[in-house]
């Protein structure tokens, strides 16, 4: 997989931009600004799947993360309020040896990678030498037949109901109990109370500081 | 220690004996390949871990893991795009693997949020050192 010309260009365009976008999301002091530029790093990683040709994955990552997935975080920073980040007088780091130290570990980690990269890449290289003429025929324009773009979707959806169904159904489960699971924990305690679902002990207490527990219980037998 | 760098003086060597050095680098950068879309990736990977390791805000340590996720997806989409030119029937299980990584990613973030909003109800703070309930 070679990439050139206007590919190459737009390849390191939304590289840097996914890149500095990562970087200002950890470096933010607003959460908000935080998710902003998450949406904005995957949005550029989203370019990156089209330029390797996974058209339907970059469409998904759209959909799901940047529709779903962020607006979700949006709303979960609106309702704790983090007020005091944007006053400016916390810090929004952890203590300076912490950072430091993990900061020094981290270069460590990246100065390894990239040599594994290297090595393994040239030995790659040496092994199975990419031909310099692997330019695929670009997309054909389609009014209604085939072209290469639907047909590189339909391997995708091919191979996933053929070779990957079952984890497929076990995705399906997984996004039920998650389902489940969000709405169990973030229930607040008069509707626990409500559903007769609090510790009696715990309810006693609670029950002095907020009296319309009582009423909220309901009436067995 | 002489054979431990000898390697990279080897490498090194070998660099300078080809007289273009510059234009090979440009002639690289011009056609960027799988190993350009790993480094980005790895980039990427790590600028999610110093996010989990450096703040404070549990929101914003959420949003570091989906950093980190996005870079092992980048990683093999790349992957599956070099095996689909080389002629692998399997390559295109790097694209499947994918979507399952971004359903799990979703659940992740899910229950971490509503893990998160039951924590404020309870101990009113977002900043991960105050929440030490665990520990002694």
């Amino acid at each position: 997989m070679t990439l050139s010309g206007y590919e190459a260009l737009f390849f390191w365009i939304f590289a840097l931009a996914a890149i500095f976008a990562g970087l200002l999301t950890v470096m933010a002091r607003n959460a908000v600004h935080s998710a902003l530029f998450l949406i904005s790093s995957l949005v550029s990683v989203a370019a990156l799947f089209v330029l390797a040709r996974a058209e339907f994955i970059a469409g998904v990552q759209i959909l799901v993360y940047v529709g779903g997935v962020m607006v979700l975080f949006l709303f979960v920073i609106m309702l704790v309020n983090v007020g005091a980040e944007e006053r400016g007088s916390e810090e929004i780091f952890n203590k300076q040896r912490q950072v430091t130290t993990s900061l020094i570990f981290c270069l460590l980690l990246v100065g390894a990678l990239l040599f594994a990269i290297n090595r393994g890449y040239s030995g790659l290289q040496r092994l199975r030498p990419t031909p310099e003429t692997s330019r695929e025929a670009p997309y054909r324009p389609s009014a209604t037949g085939s072209s290469q773009l639907t047909k590189d979707t339909e391997g995708v959806g091919n191979s996933l109901y053929r070779y990957a169904s079952l984890p497929f159904e076990i995705a399906s489960l997984l996004l039920l109990v998650a389902i489940i699971g969000s709405v169990m924990l973030a229930r607040t305690l008069r509707q626990e109370a409500s559903a007769d679902d609090v510790d009696p002990e715990v309810l006693q207490q609670e029950i002095v500081n907020d009296p319309e527990l009582e009423k909220l219980q309901p009436q067995s037998e | 220690m002489l054979n431990f760098f000898s390697p990279a003086l080897l490498f090194l060597f070998q660099e300078a004996e080809s007289t273009s050095r510059a234009s090979q680098m440009l002639h690289a950068a011009a056609n960027p390949d799988l190993s350009k879309f790993l480094v980005i990736g790895a980039l990427l990977f790590i600028i999610g871990v110093a996010g989990v390791l450096t703040r404070r805000n549990i929101i914003v340590i959420f949003m570091s893991i989906e950093l980190i996720l996005n870079a092992a997806n980048l990683n093999f989409i790349a992957f599956s795009r070099y095996l689909q030119e080389t002629g692998n029937p399997n390559a295109l299980a790097g694209q499947i693997f994918t979507v399952f990584v971004i359903v799990v990613a979703a659940a992740e973030a899910a229950i971490g949020l509503g893990i998160v909003i039951a924590l404020y109800r309870n101990k009113e703070t977002i900043w991960v050192d105050e929440i030490d309930l665990l520990k002694w």
